[in-house]
């Protein structure tokens, strides 16, 4: 990088943040990875191992398969509740849905899960209102955690999804219909795959934020939905076999690839679709 | 968990002319909202009756005038906000210089300032907290006999434990990265400054004076984002035991749930507040530039 | 391939306040290449889409052939559209743009890429099948867009300012290119300018809108030549405005008597209209009048010159001519023997701020 032009001290100035970064990120990282792959002191995939098996391996699915279907539907949800404010004439109705959504979006943790307890736990408004425990509802299993994370999941596929909305020029729906195409025929082979790679980019970014959620499950469901979360903070607090702690660093571990794979599809998509709606 | 998101700029371009459409996307874009605002707004209607409605007195606000003379209730506020703040100073000083060199003097070095900075991602906060605190278990068998030992014990203070701030400035960089990287990007750092060193402009001036002044709604957006998520980060403080704000709610949860769910909502306006005052901020230098 | 008859009839469209179109009767022949031309929101974009389907007159009727198409739906229109700019679809190869339309109407894929790369012939550009949008050049996409619109053999071809985002050059050789695909096709075709000079170029025959109406149809060289109103003369090409006298059937003006063009008006005094070209400058030390400014054009410069009573006036002399008549020569200017037109004082008063001339140096 030096040499670069005749001001070529500038790199210098970037030198504080990496070095930040290697050590405030890096090293727990690399702890991690030894911690892994260390039982009693020697090399081992015992770890491993044991992360993928039993109580741990049912966790690790569980997460995945919550996250998964809160994503699914989210992006679904999101991008519906997203055309219905980009295609509305009123600019105040699209003003006031992006900033509640910039709100929403952030509304996690444990206030989220107080909130949906209030409304529709076992003592909360709603359900006394309508007797919906006469019925058998209840919120705190998969599909009431399932119900909860779509409300900050929903707002977050409309934020990801209105630029690219914005981005799909009237032009192209009025040459598909000056070519002969219907509404159907435009969305199946113009209007979808262009908001394609930014809709997989949605689902990722909603995958990731339900599979790290860690707060909200644990103040309201406590260890009733088996998830990654739940077991790494319960290994990390004792709660395991002496001299199995290092479970915990391993299942962290499962957790990071999973991420960084579902990462790792997302990356490229962003790429192709910011050159198309440029 | 903290879902921090960027948001959408409000002034998009504007929507697909809607002019003589027929009638029925109307029906359905209105069934739309109308189910998307009853889920949005039930429970949060609902919280606020549920904190105001006791069984034998009706309606009362007690529980809100509760939140302010509970135990812990303005030690953990203030360590939050403490930390939002040192967070916020100690982001912005170390991309800030940064990423401005690397716009400047290093466009090379700018693809690997991306990477590093999205990195966090990927990285659960849960599992970055099990590296953390595998580190501060074992630096000090390691580290006993050298100065780093008093170094870990000091960013442990239960009064104000730097080591939050640390991992949260890195929970915060992939969003305060994009905040500024889209400021930076829509005013053309380097014909700015070539223009203010033309001028005859000293570089700590060209920094302040001009290129700062330009970015201030990529740095009020990065502010807020970093302010959220600290003041709603709970997996990591939980984890390393200390008591912050969102930890708090969570340790009285047990004994008074009218409390907990008034102080949710009230820190559901907090967070509004905030939006607010970033979006009238960013309003601002729009319209004065 | 033969073009189709094209009739707006007594079109009216309104936009809230505002007036795009104002009862615009306009017949387009079979084959004929028509310009609107007008400046922007005169409603020629709107006319335009009115016949495309994307818009609906609240008023009045479109005819193709004689046939009512006002109501019918824009994706069962028999007319191709190229639009400004970006409208290739991203997600699609050029080839897959161009069959767009077969690919709806369900012809076999073989069928289709056949007859792409036909049409990929046909404008030039053989090679580029497999290309997508954000790889070709503006002038590129533009004549893909123009093979797409011809690609289901439409009876009449729409251009909605088409060539408006591209640069002087391409511009120049990509309407030259229409132009020649258009008469060996023998489509009816619409074309919305606001560039005079591509209008004139162009068009079989050019219609001048103004508020949502018709202000003159016309061939080129008549339009240019004989404007129906002060308007269209203000609008097309530069026009010098030179106070005269009537004197019975003919105007006085710079001491020259011309006859007038057109009726003689009532008034005495007016202003004669001439156009640059039309003004001759020869360089003579008691002229009574000055070269202000020149401009170079290579063939030609355009002079601004002031009359001995204040007055100015664009003069168009050949290039050769530039250095004898540098800025500061005294000179004297004078008109071609030829009729005049003419306009009472007031009037084209009006006109000159309606109409703003970046033209002018």
């Amino acid at each position: 990088m030096t040499g670069n032009r005749t001001r070529s001290k500038g790199w210098l100035a970037a030198v504080p943040l990496l070095a930040f970064i290697a050590l405030i990120f890096g090293v727990p990282l690399l702890v991690l990875l030894g911690g892994t792959f260390t039982r009693d002191g020697s090399v081992s995939a015992a770890n491993l191992t044991e992360s993928l098996q039993g109580a741990y391996l049912t966790a690790l699915l569980g997460s995945v398969k919550i996250s998964t279907v809160v994503a699914v539907v989210g992006a679904v949800l999101g991008t519906f509740l997203a055309q219905a404010v980009v295609t509305s004439r009123f600019r105040a109705l699209r003003e006031a849905v992006l900033t509640a959504s910039g709100v929403l979006a952030n509304f996690g943790g444990v206030p989220l899960a107080f909130a949906w307890i209030a409304t529709l736990g076992n003592s909360g408004v709603v359900t006394q209102a309508l007797g919906l425990s006469d019925h058998g509802w209840n919120l705190y299993n998969f599909w009431g955690l399932t119900l909860v994370y779509l409300y900050f999941s929903i707002p977050l596929m409309v934020l990801t999804v209105v630029p690219a909305l914005d981005g799909l020029k009237p032009q192209w729906r009025e040459a598909a219909q000056n070519n002969g195409a219907n509404t159907w025929q435009f969305w199946r082979w113009v209007g979808i795959p262009v908001l394609g790679p930014t809709l997989l980019g949605g689902f990722v970014l909603l995958f990731g934020g339900s599979f790290a959620a860690y707060a909200t499950a644990k103040a309201m469901v406590g260890g009733s939905v088996p998830l990654v979360t739940l077991q790494i903070d319960a290994a990390l607090s004792g709660n395991v076999l002496i001299g199995h702690e290092n479970v915990a660093l391993a299942l962290s571990l499962d957790m990071i690839v999973i991420a960084g794979v579902v990462m790792a599809i997302y990356l490229p998509l962003q790429k192709r679709s910011a050159r198309w709606l440029r | 968990m903290a879902t921090v998101t960027p948001q959408v700029a409000p002034a998009a371009t504007p929507p697909a002319a809607a002019k003589g459409r027929p009638r029925r996307p109307r029906v359905w874009r209105g069934a739309v909202l109308v189910v998307a605002a009853l889920y949005f707004l039930v429970p949060l209607l609902a919280s606020f009756v549920f904190t105001v409605d006791d069984p034998s007195e009706g309606f009362t606000l007690d529980a809100y005038g509760q939140i302010f003379s509970a135990e812990g209730f303005g030690r953990s506020l203030l360590l939050s906000l403490g930390l939002g703040v040192v967070t916020i100073a100690l982001v912005l000083l170390l991309t800030l210089p940064a990423m401005i060199a690397v716009r400047l003097s290093a466009p090379r070095l700018r693809t690997v300032l991306e990477v590093v900075c999205t990195l966090p991602l990927v990285v659960p906060p849960i599992t970055f907290v099990a590296g953390i605190s595998t580190v501060l278990r074992w630096g000090p068998d390691y580290l006993a006999s050298t100065p780093f030992y008093q170094t870990i014990i000091a960013v442990q203070n239960p009064d104000f434990p730097v080591v939050l701030v640390l991992a949260y400035v890195v929970l915060a960089l992939p969003f305060v990265y994009r905040s500024l990287d889209a400021g930076l990007g829509a005013i053309d750092v380097r014909t700015l400054s070539e223009a203010a060193r033309n001028l005859g402009a000293s570089w700590p001036h060209v920094v302040f004076r001009v290129i700062i002044p330009n970015l201030r709604s990529g740095l009020a957006s990065a502010g807020f984002l970093t302010l959220a998520l600290v003041l709603g980060e709970f997996t990591i403080a939980q984890l390393l035991s200390f008591q912050t704000f969102p930890v708090w709610i969570y340790t009285i949860s047990g004994s008074q749930a009218q409390v907990s769910v008034a102080v949710s909502v009230f820190s559901l306006l907090i967070t509004w507040l905030l939006l607010l005052v970033l979006s009238s901020a960013g309003a601002r230098q729009r319209s004065g530039s | 391939m033969n073009g189709a008859r094209v009739e707006f009839r007594g079109l009216r469209r309104r936009f809230g306040a505002t007036v795009a179109l104002d009862n615009l009767n306009l017949t387009v022949e079979p084959g004929e290449l028509i310009a609107l031309l007008g400046p922007s929101g005169c409603g020629k974009t709107t006319a335009l889409r009115c016949l495309a389907g994307f818009e609906h007159p609240d008023e009045g009727q479109v005819l193709v052939d004689d046939k009512d198409v006002t109501r019918v739906p824009a994706n069962r229109r028999d007319a191709g559209m190229v639009f400004q700019s970006y409208s290739l679809f991203p997600n699609l190869n050029v080839r897959d743009n161009i069959s767009f339309g077969m690919r709806v109407r369900k012809v076999p894929a073989a069928r289709r890429h056949e007859r792409a790369q036909e049409l990929l012939e046909l404008i030039g550009l053989p090679h580029i099948g497999g290309r997508y949008p954000h790889q070709l050049s503006g002038g590129q996409q533009q004549r893909v867009a123009l093979a797409r619109a011809i690609a289901l053999e439409p009876r009449v071809l729409l251009l909605d300012e088409p060539l408006s985002a591209l640069d002087a050059k391409v511009r120049v050789t990509l309407r030259e290119e229409i132009r020649r695909l258009q008469l060996s096709l023998g489509i009816t075709t619409i074309f919305v300018t606001h560039d005079q000079e591509e209008a004139l170029s162009m068009a079989d025959r050019v219609a001048v809108l103004r508020d949502g109406h018709l202000e003159q149809v016309a061939d080129p060289a008549t339009l240019y030549d004989r404007p129906a109103t002060p308007f269209v003369a203000e609008f097309v090409g530069t026009m010098n405005h030179l106070p005269g006298t009537v004197v019975g059937d003919r105007v006085e003006v710079l001491g020259q008597s011309l006859p007038i063009d057109g009726p003689a008006p009532s008034a005495e005094r007016v202003e004669v209209l001439v156009r640059p070209e039309t003004v001759l400058v020869t360089p003579e030390s008691d002229g009574g009048a000055l070269v202000m400014v020149s401009s170079f054009r290579g063939s030609t410069a355009r002079l601004r010159v002031q009359l001995a009573d204040g007055t100015e006036a664009l003069a168009d002399v050949p290039g050769h001519d530039a250095l004898r008549l540098a800025p500061g020569t005294k000179v004297r200017v004078s008109l071609v023997e030829r009729p005049v037109l003419v306009a009472p004082g007031t009037e084209t008063g009006d006109v000159r701020t309606a109409v703003p001339e970046p033209d002018v140096v």
